[in-house]
């Protein structure tokens, strides 16, 4: 018995050791293969989009839904060019749309895409709630097998940038829990996805389009200090980071920074405080803010260059609108850093300082005013403060103060917030400037209205040609008398737009990025299909 | 000089360095704790011992500064926990049985809710803030000590002079003012002491977790929170030194608690 029970001992052990030593061996395996590997990618990003992969969602607005495809797309240079269709007509009135889409594409479960899945698709997203917007859209059907018509309430040019972000989803799979597994005709397949960790994909063979080069990828979940720690130890071949980051280098990887319209700005808001409030019982108006000569004088006084030194370590540029470098933005709306030029608005204004306490007063109100930003962003800190600390020398006392975006909500209606927009879509303008969104979302919060901003962007939408519409959105800027950018209205104090930073491996190929809209994370992948080892 | 004059100087130079830690962070101007860009970043120096972050902010300004915060809302909510304790312990020792069934009910229920989780709850509920934070933590903190305050309570009760003062005629007033009141003052005085690291720590806990005071207040919590995202980069001063200095104060008033406790103990008084 004795005997017995030794020998089984050594067993054990003998089966520890063993095991010990195969493991070893195999993880040692595993790392070499991962670094010399030409068509795998591990890669980490900040957010996971909550609502799963779902298109008629949202996902894919920012950046490219991958698993799907998508009608149209644009290209780097922000033009629009045909995918999963072959082309596309408009009537002359602007109101039917008419897309022929292509006869090879397939389903990763097989199944042809078919005009009745784009039907669905857009029917679907209308109906979703979401953040996907399609009010003007009226309806959707599909003419034939290959043919699909879209009839709009109220013509919109910039409808054909909502097509190019919103991925097809096939209508015999889709249901409620479509966005944990989704099935596409996109040149990725998700493989799985593990909440809160990471989500595995696997190149498409059958895109009808040319298949990734790279056949698997990884993306994991995790924050931007876990992700430079994990790219540090070799873990990640490419790794979001932010400006607080970029000064360390990591050996092997390059700091690619991408320039982006990811924009950081003030909305004051434009109406006098009558003791107005909103339905919810929020006060609307402010009386400083409503002050032209404030609004100006900030934009003039604050030296934006100043901001993208300081606070993001030169890692972005000025802003003076919303687009800054799209085809719909102007250069109209640049203007320069003159500290004179907007301590005389002030004084020509009235704004004076009487009692000498450092902040200027006119009429009795003092020229202070709260700041209010999201407490969780470290860069909207710094930039409100920044910014708080540049207004003092105009003689502008602004009280920053970090909050929660509920409170913020609720308060943005009458004191100043620090947001961030940006987007590859022209209906952007239409939804900070016209009056139709006053006080709708965090859209138009400073309540601006101007009946000829309205008109510029009801032209702008309702044009057939784009190249014209174009002109129409530069007019909304400036149109040489008025506009909502800082010779006009000042509606906005613009800062910057916020360069984009990854660590990305020295061999790994990540294409030509087009400007990155707002949310730092998935615009980077919106070319994935075209990276590539060298 | 015997022992408990050594103790008591002791006592009263660890008070005496709280104090200027409070009055310093207190009375700092604003202008020392603003951002100014130009020298972020900053590592430890002659300068800046603490360093700066990355506003430009010096941390040895903002470490005395929450210091003297987290001194002033432990000093508030210790005392208001405290004299809670002293009031609901008696309560529990001197009423008739069935207050002393609710009391005790009520005290094993705040304890047996995680304390951190019952001050997120108080604070998130009465508006966060200074003001939340202080009410959560007063709240909170007040249960062990009245559990002890009522034992003391009961076991004077049965003493043969309150009986007798009884028995002479005294009302229950009077003799819960003169004869066992006096002899809780040294609990009170050592709970009250002992509860200042306690509510120190759970304010720094809950604005670390971010249901404190706001981003603008240079809190312990908060400096230690924003430090979290800097660590990886290096910068490790960010938190070291305002969490050594955290560290450094509750142990100042764990020292001060345990010798008033010796002072007042009659058995260790002597040595």
């Amino acid at each position: 018995m004795k005997k017995f029970f030794w020998i089984s001992i050594m067993v054990i052990l003998a089966n520890l050791i063993l095991v010990g030593c195969a493991e070893t061996v195999l993880t040692d395996e595993g790392q070499a293969e991962r670094t010399q590997s030409k068509d795998t990618l591990v890669m980490a990003i900040g957010s996971e989009p909550e609502g799963g992969f779902d298109p008629c969602t949202g996902w894919g607005r920012y950046g490219s839904p991958l698993f799907q495809s998508t009608l149209i797309e644009t290209d780097k240079n922000m033009n629009i060019v045909y995918d999963l269709a072959k082309n596309y007509e408009i009537s002359d009135d602007g109101l039917t749309w008419t897309f022929t889409i292509r006869d090879d594409a397939y389903f990763t479960d097989g199944e042809k895409v078919t005009a009745e899945d784009v039907a669905f698709t857009f029917g679907t997203a209308k109906l979703s709630g979401s953040i996907v917007d399609l009010t003007n859209m009226k309806e959707v059907t599909a003419v034939n097998e290959f043919t699909v018509e879209f009839i709009l309430e109220k013509p919109d040019t910039s409808f054909v940038y909502t097509v190019a972000a919103t991925g097809i989803v096939p209508k015999h799979a889709y249901g409620p829990d479509y966005g944990d597994s989704p099935i596409g005709s996109g040149p990725f397949k998700l493989l799985q996805w593990d909440k809160g960790q990471q989500i595995i994909m696997e190149a498409n063979e059958n895109y009808y389009g040319k298949v990734p080069e790279i056949k698997k990828i990884t993306i994991l979940f995790m924050d931007e200090d876990a992700a430079f720690a994990a790219a540090k130890a070799g873990e990640i071949d490419v790794a979001m980071t932010n400006s607080n980051f970029a000064d360390q280098e990591i050996k092997g990887m390059n700091l690619v920074s991408i320039k982006s319209i990811d924009n950081r700005g003030l909305t004051l808001p434009y109406l006098k405080d009558e003791g107005r409030t909103d339905a919810e019982g929020n006060k609307i108006g402010n009386n400083v803010t409503s002050n032209i000569a404030i609004r100006r004088a900030l934009s003039y006084g604050i030296n934006r260059d100043i901001l993208v030194n300081d606070v993001i370590n030169g890692y972005g540029r000025p802003a003076f609108t919303e687009c800054d470098g799209m085809p719909w933005g102007s250069d109209e709306a640049i203007v320069e850093y003159d500290l004179d030029k907007a301590k005389s608005i002030l004084e020509e204004a009235g704004w004076i300082d009487i009692d000498n306490d450092g902040i200027r007063e006119k009429e009795g109100i003092k020229a202070e005013f709260n700041l209010l930003y999201s407490s969780s962003d470290a860069t909207r800190q710094a930039l409100a403060t920044a910014v708080s600390l540049q207004a003092e020398e105009l003689g502008i006392k602004i009280t920053t103060e970090g909050t929660s975006w509920d409170v913020i909500s609720k308060r943005m209606f009458s004191e100043a917030v620090l947001m961030g927009w940006g987007a590859q879509n022209p209906i952007e303008t239409y939804l900070l400037y016209h009056s139709d969104n006053m006080g709708k979302d965090y859209y138009n919060p400073e309540y601006f209205s101007s009946e000829r901003v309205d008109e510029y962007i009801d032209r702008a939408m309702s044009t057939n040609n784009l190249d014209e519409s174009m002109e129409y959105w530069k007019k909304v800027q400036w149109d040489g008398t008025t506009g909502i950018s800082t010779k006009g209205e000042c509606v906005w104090v613009w800062l910057v737009n916020v360069d984009h930073l990854y660590y990305v491996r020295e061999d790994l190929n990540i294409g030509e990025q087009k400007i990155h809209p707002h949310g730092h994370a998935w615009p980077i992948v919106a070319n994935l299909k075209e990276w590539v080892w060298n | 000089m015997n022992g408990r004059i050594k103790l008591i100087f002791s006592i009263i130079a660890t008070i005496t360095i709280i104090l200027i830690i409070a009055l310093v962070g207190i009375l700092m101007d604003e202008d020392v704790l603003k951002a100014d860009f130009k020298i972020k970043n900053i590592e430890p120096c002659l300068e800046y011992p603490f360093g700066t972050d990355w506003m430009g902010r010096d941390m040895l300004a903002r470490t005395v500064k929450g210091l003297s915060i987290s001194i002033v809302i432990g000093l508030v909510a210790s005392i208001v926990s405290a004299v809670m304790a002293v009031i609901i312990g008696t309560l529990a020792g001197t009423m008739p049985k069935w207050v002393d069934s609710i009391l005790g009910w009520l005290i094993d229920l705040v304890m047996g809710i995680p304390h951190l989780v019952l001050l997120i709850l108080i604070s998130f509920a009465v508006g966060r803030g200074i003001k939340g934070v202080m009410i959560g933590i007063a709240v909170t903190h007040w249960t062990s000590l009245a559990r002890l305050v009522r034992s003391e309570v009961l076991q004077i009760r049965n003493e043969f002079y309150i009986k007798l003062s009884k028995k002479l005629g005294k009302s229950n007033i009077y003799i819960l003012k003169n004869h066992i009141l006096p002899h809780l003052l040294p609990q009170f005085i050592i709970g009250l002491v002992l509860l200042f690291p306690h509510a120190i720590l759970h304010e720094a806990a809950v604005t670390f977790l971010g249901f404190g005071l706001p981003p603008e207040v240079p809190a312990i919590g908060i400096i230690l929170s924003e430090s979290m995202k800097y660590l990886s980069a290096g910068k490790w001063h960010l938190a070291l030194f305002p969490g050594l200095s955290l560290v450094a104060i509750v142990l100042l008033f764990e020292h001060i608690g345990s010798n008033i406790k010796k002072v007042l103990d009659p058995y260790n008084a002597q040595n």
